[in-house]
């Protein structure tokens, strides 16, 4: 090891991240030698929040924790507060659901698929997969009235039906859709240049997996057969399996192809769904109070599992609600594989795992003998790409 | 192993037109189930207030002219507003609607984003004695 050792704290502000976090990594020359995180930062008080609201009004508190993928958390919540109620939501409404979450997945994806792009300097791919993702914003539109945020769920069902219009618009986005993701497949697979960005990267194997509890497409990419949708199926997954995709590399080209793989299975399901979508009403009758109990509701976000504590003292509004997000359990996978890496390597590692980073961010380079110099996350970003350029 | 696997891409792109939308030079038609600002039909209300209740955001306020002729006038913000609907699913008389082209809302003054629904008798008599409110779309 050389005389000379660096920290680079990077954060703690990531705008666009739902838990900004700070990253201190310890450099010898290009290679990191040594990384920790701090979470944190956002603390939004929503979960004590919650407490001063009633039942409804925290579906619509609980959606706005994250932007990307909102119905899945408002879906964890309803399941656990019918749960408790002793209510099933009818069946058309529990595959409305599954329907609403599988597009939110795509987009989703989508999104990660541009942002991940975009972090490796190729901006062609961040484009088109952006352009792309425009078609399934659209359908969601037309099904919910809304891009974001849909406001799909209810407690005790759901407030949009589909219609035949509804129904062709999804089919006919879904068959664009699946042809794109064949090409970006053929890309991430296949695409010299960006191949050496990804091939070898970040690689975890499934004991480290296992023992550092990553969840999602960050697990599945390094053989862990781990899908709450398969594993405990809810809403409506039990009607409509899915086969769970599995790549044993572990690198970040395997979390690429994963995540597309998903994407396509999704399709699938998604046609599945609409072909047999079952009859009867959108909703059923919940009580204003909840009966006093706990339970624990978990589902499969896009980046993983996404787990649900709601404890009620048999009011009108919730007890104590927790929620954990699957950002935190793959947050520790990135201090661990950080090791070893180039710190070329850092803005795709950290990207890898789907934390929503996109946006600029605040990087300072801190020199041990006293001088220090302030990076952006856009000027590490430029440096990932002008390092791997260089290299060739 | 490739490389220039997006040429294909972009050189398709030089002869379509850009997928850019020209709001506000060019209109898309909105979405049948966009939510948009709130409307009140006075009409049907029986002043239940569960809208009141379940409202995440406080937006709304029914205030009560009468009770027992069932004058109510209801005092509307929209930049309060999360524009969920769970006001209009709580309605049991369907007095309560969003509107699917009424969604530019952007306003200079707060006082704007307020807005009071009822019969105009009953808007006028509240209006003569607590501040006064604007409405951007001139209800």
């Amino acid at each position: 090891m050389s005389k000379e050792q660096f920290t680079i704290p990077i954060g703690p502000q990531h705008p666009a991240l739902k838990e900004p976090g700070h990253f201190t990594l310890t450099v010898d020359g290009e290679v990191v030698t040594g990384a920790s995180v701090r979470l944190g930062y956002a603390h939004r008080g929503i979960e004590k929040a919650v407490e001063s609201r009633n039942w409804v009004q925290d579906l619509y508190l609980l959606e706005r924790i994250c932007g990307i993928c909102s119905h899945i958390h408002a879906t964890a919540y309803c399941l656990g507060v019918e749960k408790l109620a002793g209510v099933t939501a009818p069946p058309r409404a529990q595959a409305i659901r599954v329907l609403v979450a599988e597009l939110e997945r795509i987009h989703s994806h989508l999104l990660w698929l541009g942002v991940a792009a975009h972090q490796a300097g190729f901006d062609t791919l961040f484009m088109y997969s952006w352009r792309d993702r425009e078609t399934v914003m659209e359908v969601l539109e037309q099904l919910t009235g809304n891009r974001v945020n849909y406001s799909a769920n209810l407690l005790g069902g759901v407030k949009f039906d589909v219609d035949t219009r509804v129904l062709e618009t999804i089919l006919s986005g879904l068959d664009f859709l699946e042809t794109r993701t064949h090409h970006y497949l053929d890309i991430v697979s296949g695409d010299r240049i960006f191949l050496q960005r990804t091939r070898g990267i970040g690689m975890m194997t499934s004991e480290q997996a296992e023992r550092l509890g990553v969840t999602g497409p960050t697990a599945r990419a390094s053989g862990v057969r781990r899908d709450i949708r398969v594993d405990a199926p809810y809403a409506a997954y039990d009607r409509y399996p899915i086969q769970v995709v599995v790549e044993t590399t572990g690198d970040l080209e395997a979390r690429f192809i994963v995540r597309l793989k998903e994407l396509l299975e999704t399709y699938h399901l998604i046609r599945t769904l609409l072909d047999g979508l079952p009859e009867g009403d959108l909703k059923t009758r919940m009580p204003r109070r909840i009966a006093a109990g706990e339970t624990i509701s978990r589902v499969e976000a896009p980046r993983g599992e996404l787990f649900y504590f709601i404890k009620s003292d048999g009011g009108d509004q919730p007890a104590r609600i927790k929620v954990r997000t699957p950002t935190l359990s793959n947050m520790a996978s990135v201090t661990q594989l950080a090791v070893g890496h180039q710190l070329a390597d850092m803005p795709m590692l950290l990207t890898g795992i789907d934390p929503c980073f996109s946006c600029n961010d605040r990087l300072t380079t801190v020199q041990t003998s006293g001088e220090s110099e302030t990076w952006t996350w856009e000027k590490l970003r430029q440096y990932g790409i002008a390092s791997y350029r260089e290299r060739g | 192993m490739k490389i220039e696997t997006m040429l294909r891409d972009i050189i398709q792109s030089l002869f379509h037109k850009p997928v850019t939308e020209l709001y506000p030079a060019q209109r898309q038609p909105t979405p049948q189930r966009l939510r948009g600002k709130l409307r009140w039909n006075p009409e049907k209300c029986t002043g239940c207030c569960l809208c009141v209740k379940d409202c995440p955001c406080s937006a709304i306020e029914l205030i009560t002219i009468d009770k027992d002729n069932k004058r109510f006038v209801m005092r509307y913000d929209a930049g309060r507003c999360t524009f969920c609907a769970q006001c209009v699913q709580n309605c049991r008389f369907n007095c309560l609607e969003m509107s699917s082209e009424d969604w530019e809302l952007a306003a200079m003054d707060k006082a704007l984003f307020t807005v009071t629904y009822g019969r105009e008798e009953d808007v006028q008599s509240l209006l003569g004695c607590v501040a006064p409110t604007g409405d951007p779309a001139g209800e």
